[in-house]
């Protein structure tokens, strides 16, 4: 909302300082937008042409004897309507105009020019006169020397208020005038319509079949004149951001500031009956707006009507069948209160959002209704030669009873912490112009028509704004609970610290991701989740893995020569009627490595495991199996990923990216993994921390080395070992894979086996005895053959 | 004699500091003060000197050897530190050469300022609770005192993906949800952080997707003054010790009254500087009393329950904590960009 300084002060005895107000609207009423002068150029004066003759070598030009009060100036004008005896704007050297545009002495064409006689564009308001022709000629009353803002009431500042949804009645001035007499505590003082009527009988009647109109009233006037606004109408148009159009249109603007009520005017001449209908529209009908559209029409939407057709889409827009233009000499002027709901879903539909539509949505005083349109009649009189006909036609359904509030001073202190006195809540009820009763230490208050209130609550925000919150004291709650993070709350930063000690980055990307996207590394290929109203095509759906955009993040980085990426993501994922959080990461390049020592291996399918498995003892979860997919997902690499097992139950995969899917986006050796948290939770929170003494006794290690068939998996080999000695045998590592080119088919597998008692020392005898049987067994189950 | 042992310690002295290697010095030590060494023929010798002359001889024959003794340790002492010198030197490597690339790990910087956040609650009594994204409009709306049709709607344009679901447009849902679940009406002190939608383009200033953290305190006597006292220790905490907050009346359905709460500029301390565009203050969140239709809807009886929210965007801490300058960056996960946090 944009307030006129000079139109604010009208309502008040003494003038306002624009800076204090600013200063009290942010602290106690609306953010402020901003405070600018309505014309911010400095050092205009009034000129008197005394003389304009042709330039001597220029035909378009003239050379003007300004009067300028002080002095007279030499100017060049080459504006085609400048001419002797008239009073114009000047611009001496040295002023700025809008534009950076410095106006400064100089030769034109050989001859002094002192200034520039200026044109409303010049000066940034054009709008103030859309059919100027050249330079802007004031009136004969302009004297020589004075300020032309002031003569044109563009002197003005402009407060621009950023409005809250609960304040509409700040989108009328009177509003705004009430709420800083109460910041103030000063009196507001308001002008009361006065309207000459003709005692003629009004011929207009006026029907409803909604409930979608509160009230509507209509006003007859005859003999319009279409012209020009005064000026000081003008300027207050222009400052409030509307731009004028003639005295009709602006009045039925100025009066829907001056009290937040929109006005509508139809050509009294082109309805077809005196008969208006306010109805509900009906499918399919039709309407031609003012701006010359068509416009399909709904159940939903309100239309003014002649009985017949509509002749304007209520609170929206008028019809162009009924459009005031130059020769309109009669005029239905509207007042009317529509359905707040129905105005909001209409102009949303047709996207004809004005500043009265605007208005309607957000909620009107519907006890101003005529008053608006009385003031309205009294400024036609007075502007545009009007005769008004009689008394308006109407109808009114608002219930005259008004609504009341109580609130006692104990729920007052109870919910503000601070000790309020009775007196104080008077005052500031008195200041808000709050009409209010007292029973006990109870308000009872009666809630003005322009301040819809619901509650109590509602009460003490006034209370509190008015008094000020910085007198609020300070204290914290004193009802004592007990805070911390739960056991998922703890798991999730463990992991989180997990990966940064491990070298990870953490990364955040959108859920919303293309079609695309949101469908890989789901195995269930389950439906996905699609916006009903997306913004873009990039962001649709919503995504199954996160590891899509951990690859975009890679390709990314790798774009500006970041070589090594090593990325992690908790986020949710997204399915029918379930959301699941996973955790995704994603390595590339090398790790822990020095170029100049030789150390620059490229990580491995091994490294993505060692991470996993050590997550996993970070996590203390033990009881996990690790498998090759039994049907790998299709953008990953079948014979280099895998699966990760509790029991039965699949936690997610990890393995290397699809050579096809590397070649697509131009990576290489890319491993990813994704598991679901939910699982890696509930496991973990399974896992309790025990502890078991460490042996006294040394251990003894023994290598073997086998030869196996390629087929052969470590993990078969470890098994059929541990099998064999379950008690003695600490650990099993294997140290060394070598593929003898004269052993067709067959690998070399080193393994060191260490056995640990825990009551006594073992002999070399025992240990012996284990690694024969462990031999046998071998041979016999995976007709293994020891190295010698 | 006496001359004789005089010139043995100046020749042995001699022979000593010629020596460079143990074994040598071994040598020299065997010759002065082994059992064939000329001492032990001097105190052979000195069974034919007389009672008088025995003790003082043979006393100076002691001394001289300990002397030699005492100038072996030492040169001894002398070629071993030599010895380790020589390693040491031969040993010495370019420590300017680059270390091995231990990679260090980061968290993102909206996980820091959130945990960082959590824990200013949790010290504060509260948990932390957690909800779906994919949300009614029952809870992210109709129940935060929201009617379908009402225009502070449009303050949050959503993504729908039916008409009764959307993805939640604030963490409000999540108090929703916790107030239902408190179904004993105990004393509630929540924090609710999470990932949050709206349908803005991005752009320098708007994001799409991003992340809040509300907090909510419900029971018979939390007030105004309570709320204010939190949101100054949170400013403090935060922003710096120095820093003071004000509120300034606002508008959201789910509270009245409704406060934007302004810190002071902790880049000019309260002047007037390009960061708080001149005011001396700069907009942190939004906070105010639990509007009683939200508790209501909960089931709460308002006579004898109260209350106060607050929320803030976390991107917006991040970007005034630390100057950056597009919201866009946070999402990019440029690695250049997350290593800095």
């Amino acid at each position: 909302m944009k307030v006129s300084i000079n139109w604010l002060n009208q309502y008040f005895a003494e003038k306002l300082d624009p800076k204090d107000l600013v200063k009290k609207f942010n602290l106690m009423s609306q953010e402020v937008a901003g405070l600018e002068k309505l014309v911010d150029i400095d050092g205009l004066i009034i000129g008197h042409v005394k003389s304009a003759v042709k330039h001597p070598d220029a035909d378009k030009l003239k050379v003007c004897m300004v009067d300028v009060g002080d002095e007279e100036l030499q100017i060049i004008c080459g504006a085609p309507n400048v001419d002797a005896n008239q009073k114009v704007i000047v611009a001496r050297s040295g002023v700025t105009l809008p534009g950076d545009f410095k106006i400064k002495k100089a030769k034109i064409r050989g001859i002094e020019s002192n200034g520039m006689i200026c044109s409303l564009a010049e000066l940034g308001i054009q709008a103030f006169d859309s059919n100027e022709l050249g330079i802007f000629v004031l009136g004969e009353d302009a004297l020589p020397g004075e300020d032309p803002l002031k003569y044109l009431n563009l002197d003005d500042q402009v407060l621009e208020l950023d409005l809250t949804a609960n304040r509409a009645d700040l989108l009328s001035l009177r509003g705004v005038a009430y709420d800083t007499a109460a910041m103030l505590n000063i009196i507001p003082s308001f002008h009361e319509p006065q309207v000459i009527r003709e005692t003629t009988e009004n011929p207009v009647s006026i029907f409803t079949q909604t409930k979608n109109c509160q009230v509507y009233y209509g006003q007859l006037i005859e003999n319009i004149t279409i012209k020009q606004s005064p000026y000081w109408l003008k300027s207050r148009l222009i400052a409030s951001g509307i731009r004028p159009i003639n005295n009709v249109v602006d009045i039925t603007n100025y009066v829907m500031l001056e009290y937040g009520q929109p006005l509508h005017a139809f050509d009294y001449d082109k309805i077809n009956s005196d008969r208006i209908l306010v109805r509900d529209a009906m499918d399919q009908e039709e309407i031609i707006t003012l701006d010359g559209e068509k416009r399909g029409l709904l159940k939903g939407d309100i239309v003014i009507t002649d009985g017949e057709r509509p002749i304007a889409l209520a609170g929206v827009m008028g019809g162009l069948n009924t459009e005031i233009d130059a020769s309109s000499r009669r005029v239905l002027l509207e007042s009317a209160v529509f359905n707040s709901i129905k105005i909001r879903k209409t102009a949303l539909r047709l996207n004809l959002k004005s500043e009265s539509s605007s208005r309607f949505e957000k909620g009107i005083d519907a006890r101003k209704t005529l008053e608006a349109l009385n003031y309205a009649s009294e400024l036609l009189v007075r502007y545009a030669d009007a005769i008004i006909v009689g008394k308006p036609s109407f109808f009114n359904t608002i219930n005259p009873k008004k609504k009341t509030i109580t609130l006692s001073m104990d729920k007052l202190i109870k919910v503000t912490g601070l000790k309020f006195e009775e007196d104080d809540v008077e005052k500031i009820f008195n200041r808000l112009r709050f009409d209010f009763k007292k029973k006990g230490d109870t308000f009872i208050v009666t809630i003005p028509s322009r301040r819809p209130m619901e509650s109590y609550q509602d009460l003490i925000e006034e209370i509190v704004r008015i008094h000020g919150y910085n007198m609020i004291p300070l204290s914290i709650p004193v009802t004592p609970t007990q805070g911390g993070l739960n056991k998922k709350q703890k798991t999730k930063r463990l992991i989180r610290n997990f990966f940064v000690g491990k070298g990870f980055y953490e990364t955040k990307t959108y859920s919303l991701v293309t079609e695309e996207m949101a469908r890989k590394y789901d195995k269930e290929t389950l439906p996905t989740i699609k916006i009903l109203n997306p913004l873009t095509k990039e962001r649709e759906y919503l995504r199954h893995s996160i590891i899509p955009s951990l690859i975009n993040v890679l390709i990314y980085n790798k774009a500006r020569k970041i070589e090594d990426v090593f990325i992690f993501e908790t986020a949710n994922t997204y399915f029918k009627n379930d959301e699941q959080e996973k955790l995704a990461f994603l390595l590339n390049g090398k790790s822990d490595y020095s170029l100049w020592q030789g150390l620059d291996k490229e990580i491995d399918f091994y490294h993505l495991k060692g991470v996993i498995e050590a997550l996993l003892e970070q996590l203390k979860i033990t009881n996990y199996s690790i498998r090759a997919s039994l049907s790998p997902l299709p953008n990953l690499h079948p014979g280099i990923s895998a699966e990760l097992l509790f029991g039965e139950e699949v936690v997610g995969f990890f393995g290397r990216l699809h050579p096809e899917e590397e070649h697509r986006f131009g990576l290489k050796d890319v491993y990813v993994c994704e598991l679901e948290l939910k699982k890696l939770y509930e496991s973990s929170e399974k896992q309790e921390m025990t502890y078991v003494e460490v042996s006294k006794y040394p251990p003894i290690e023994r290598d073997l080395a086998i030869y196996v068939a390629n087929e052969i998996s470590a993990h078969e080999i470890i098994e059929v070992i541990k099998k064999t000695n379950k008690k003695l045998l600490n650990s099993v590592e294997i140290f060394d894979v070598y593929y003898d080119q004269n052993k067709e088919n067959k690998k070399s597998i080193a393994l060191r086996l260490e056995f640990l008692s825990y009551d006594r020392t073992l002999e070399a005898r025992e240990v012996d005895e284990q690694i024969s049987k462990i031999i046998v067994n071998l041979k016999k189950e995976l007709n293994a053959e020891l190295r010698s | 004699m006496e001359n004789k042992l005089k010139q043995m310690a100046v020749l042995a002295s001699d022979a000593i500091e010629k020596c460079n290697t143990i074994n040598e010095l071994m040598d020299v030590k065997a010759l002065y003060l082994g059992k064939k060494s000329e001492f032990n023929a001097i105190m052979q010798d000195l069974k034919g000197l007389s009672d008088e002359e025995k003790p003082r001889i043979g006393k100076m024959v002691n001394e001289a050897k300990q002397a030699i003794s005492a100038l072996i340790e030492e040169r001894k002492n002398h070629i071993d530190r030599e010895k380790i010198d020589a390693l040491l030197k031969e040993q010495t490597i370019d420590i300017t050469l680059p270390g091995k690339k231990i990679a260090v790990g980061h968290k993102h910087i909206l996980t820091k300022i959130i945990e960082e956040i959590e824990d200013i609650f949790v010290g504060l009594g509260y948990t932390i609770k957690e909800g779906p994204e994919v949300e009614s409009d029952k809870y992210n709306f109709e129940m935060l005192n929201l009617p379908k049709d009402h225009p502070a709607r449009e303050m949050q344009d959503s993504f729908y993906i039916t008409e009764e679901t959307l993805l939640r447009t604030h963490t409000s849902p999540v108090q929703v949800r916790s107030l239902l679940a408190n179904t004993n009406q105990e004393p509630l002190k929540i924090i609710c952080p999470g990932v949050v939608y709206r349908k803005d383009d991005d752009d320098q200033t708007h994001s799409h997707q991003f992340m809040q953290i509300e907090a909510l305190v419900v029971d018979e006597k939390a007030t105004l003054a309570d709320l204010k006292g939190t949101l100054l220790l949170i400013a403090k905490k935060l922003f710096g010790e120095n820093r003071e907050i004000r509120l300034r009346p606002s508008y959201f359905p789910f509270t009245e009254p409704s406060v934007e709460v302004d810190v002071s500029c902790f880049k000019c301390n309260g002047v007037g500087c390009s960061m708080c565009k001149q005011t001396g203050w700069i907009e942190i969140l939004g906070a105010g009393m639990v509007n009683n239709n939200v508790l209501k809807a909960a089931g709460y009886d308002t006579d004898k329950y109260q209350g106060f929210a607050l929320g803030m965007g976390i991107e917006r801490i991040a970007m005034l904590k630390y100057g950056i300058e597009d919201i866009r960056h946070l999402y990019m996960n440029d690695l250049r960009f997350n290593s800095q946090f």
